[in-house]
């Protein structure tokens, strides 16, 4: 009886093998987002564009690529470039089509696939619609989403690779746009310094202790550990007068003006310059703002309220600098994964 | 534990019945026929001139003389009230109704099973899920130039034209909005008259006719001398639009 137990047993793995098209290689580990332990779950995980190779390599080709532009100039890459952490080089803001300038400073990308919506103003409300912003942007890519389209169907390399990722014969924005959210999605810095010190692999240095102290204190109520932000948009009070309303645009509620998202912090010491407008081009100038340059007005973040700021000593302004520097993540900018 | 056996048999015995199965293959295929929805658009109060592009029309109540270029809406989420008052919804049920297309203005609906329908519900708008779920294909595609990129969401309705009664020259009316207060997302009922209820046979085709009106956006609006555009969500967006989606009114059936 026992043998024949057994045999069962052997025999419903026969069948549950039996229609197995094709066995996977052991040795090549499948491409995967692999969420950082010491990160909360992410907020896109995927679902309908789950994460292969092929989805992959085609939203990297297409990130690189100007062919999503008016005059197949401007790629994503060209304003997210990955040695800046997917930030534009050392500009307030970035060249579109024709050499036109953008309105707001083009922001690092990095761990897109926790952000419950996007742009400095949150109007985007989700990573597979992110990319038609910059691409029909008159002042970025200058494109209509029919146009790029046309033109990727007209492409036998790129006919193949979605046919290949997607297993359709005609190319439509739906997946080209799914394709660019898998490369996006897929940007995830988690090991920088400051990663490693919270995963109790390394320690600080007694100024950089001292700045995360400092942090801790003064800036996590916004720059939530571990991602840096909490994602909301708030007003840290560098204009009394609004030239760009911000948030306020999208809920045409004027409690929201004069907000912008707070920033994911990783890589910030490379991503200057720094705010919506690209406004300070040092962490020392931004350590300043928040110590003693905070102005009021109407919508100011209440944590701002009737000061000018912090007020922090010379040496905790250096302490917090150090701080911030721990916070570049040298595996991400390098990550051969991401390159071209 | 003889049972145990006799089970854990019987459970790989059923593995293996339905082990390779690619496809259910149904013996008696249901009985179904297509429910057509024809929607034929009308100007002035009396739905008597037709409604077209390109061609000057004077609004009887603002004396606006408008030439629309554009006029797209959409209808979504068809559904039938069957006899037993359940509902019968049509799976991924998405129409971009496009003036300038023809045939955008029949919207076919295939394997309504066979029966009598007392009611039909449809949403004018796209609804929300759709509107926060990332990138959709089909009538939903961002190619339609009906979605905006600078605040995600669909355009429910576009209407687009010429007027010399504007300042500008032109009027341009994106009309969206998913959620909250300026939410013109509009679900409408149709109610037959039970003595003529809508009857899907096997194979054939149903036609239910309803009279589009575009001169209703301007029922609680103002001229274009006024207003000439709308570009955002909030009140006057929800205003004209559910003005105009309020107005649809369902004519007659024909085989």
């Amino acid at each position: 009886m026992k043998y024949a137990s057994l045999l069962l047993i052997a025999f419903s793995f026969l069948v549950f093998f039996s229609c197995k098209k094709e066995s996977t290689n052991p040795t090549v580990t499948p491409l995967a987002f692999v969420k950082p332990a010491h990160f909360p779950a992410p907020n896109y995980s995927f679902v309908g564009n789950e994460v292969t190779q092929d989805k992959f390599d085609l939203g990297k080709q297409l990130f690189y690529d100007p062919i999503l532009s008016l005059d197949n100039t401007v790629s994503c890459a060209k304003c997210h470039d990955q040695a800046h952490a997917f930030s534009d080089h050392n500009i307030k803001f970035s060249n579109g089509v024709g050499g036109t300038l953008g309105q707001r400073n083009s922001p690092a990308l990095s761990n897109l696939a926790w952000y419950p919506n996007f742009m400095w103003d949150g109007g985007i409300n989700h990573i597979e619609v992110f990319s038609v912003g910059p691409i029909t942007n008159q002042l970025e890519m200058k494109e209509t989403i029919a146009n790029v389209v046309a033109k990727l169907n007209a492409s036998t390399n790129y006919k193949n690779k979605f046919k290949k990722a997607y297993n359709i014969d005609v190319i439509t924005d739906q997946y080209m746009l799914k394709a660019l959210a898998q490369f996006m999605g897929m940007l995830v810095s988690s090991d920088s310094k400051y990663d490693r010190v919270y995963t109790g692999k390394t320690t600080f240095t007694a100024s950089e202790e001292n700045g995360y102290t400092l942090f801790k204190t003064n800036c996590v109520s916004c720059h939530l550990e571990p991602l840096t932000t909490d994602f909301s948009f708030r007003n840290n009070g560098i204009d009394e007068q609004f030239t760009d309303l911000g948030r306020g645009h999208i809920t045409q509620n004027a409690s929201d003006n004069g907000k912008f998202r707070v920033p994911n912090l990783r890589n910030i010491a490379i991503t200057y310059p720094y705010m919506h407008d690209g406004r300070f081009f040092t962490l020392a100038q931004v350590i300043d703002h928040y110590s003693n340059g905070i102005k009021q007005s109407a919508t100011i973040d209440p944590i701002f309220q009737n000061t000018t700021g912090f007020n922090f000593s010379p040496t905790e302004k250096l302490d917090l600098i150090a701080f911030l520097k721990t916070l570049t993540d040298n595996t991400y900018l390098a990550n051969p994964l991401y390159q071209k | 534990m003889k049972n145990f056996k006799l089970f854990t048999f019987l459970v790989v015995i059923s593995f293996l019945l339905f082990a390779c199965k690619k496809e259910d293959e149904n013996p008696n295929v249901a009985e179904t026929g297509t429910v057509k929805l024809i929607m034929t658009h009308r100007w002035d109060a009396t739905n008597t001139t037709n409604f077209l592009l390109d061609l000057p029309l004077v609004h009887p109540v603002t004396n606006d003389t408008l030439t629309f270029t554009t006029f797209n809406y959409y209808l979504t989420n068809v559904k039938l009230k069957k006899a037993d008052g359940t509902w019968w919804v049509h799976p991924e049920s998405y129409f971009l109704i496009n003036l300038s297309d023809p045939t955008s203005y029949e919207l076919a609906i295939p394997n309504v099973p066979i029966g009598n329908y007392s009611a039909m519900e449809y949403t004018l708008g796209v609804d929300s899920l759709r509107n926060v779920s990332g990138a959709q294909g089909g009538a939903l595609s961002i190619s339609n130039n009906m979605f905006w990129s600078w605040n995600t969401g669909y355009i429910m309705t576009k209407a687009e034209g010429i007027s010399n009664n504007s300042s500008s020259g032109s009027f341009s009316f994106h009309l969206a909005g998913f959620e909250g207060p300026d939410n013109v997302v509009t679900k409408r009922t149709f109610d037959f008259i039970t003595q003529i209820p809508l009857t899907v046979k096997n194979g054939k085709v149903i036609e239910v006719h309803y009279t589009v009106n575009p001169m209703h956006l301007w029922d609680n609006s103002p001229s274009v001398s006024v207003l000439n555009n709308i570009a955002t969500t909030g009140t006057e967006a929800k205003t004209m639009a559910l003005a105009f989606y309020n107005s649809i009114v369902f004519d007659h059936f024909h085989e």
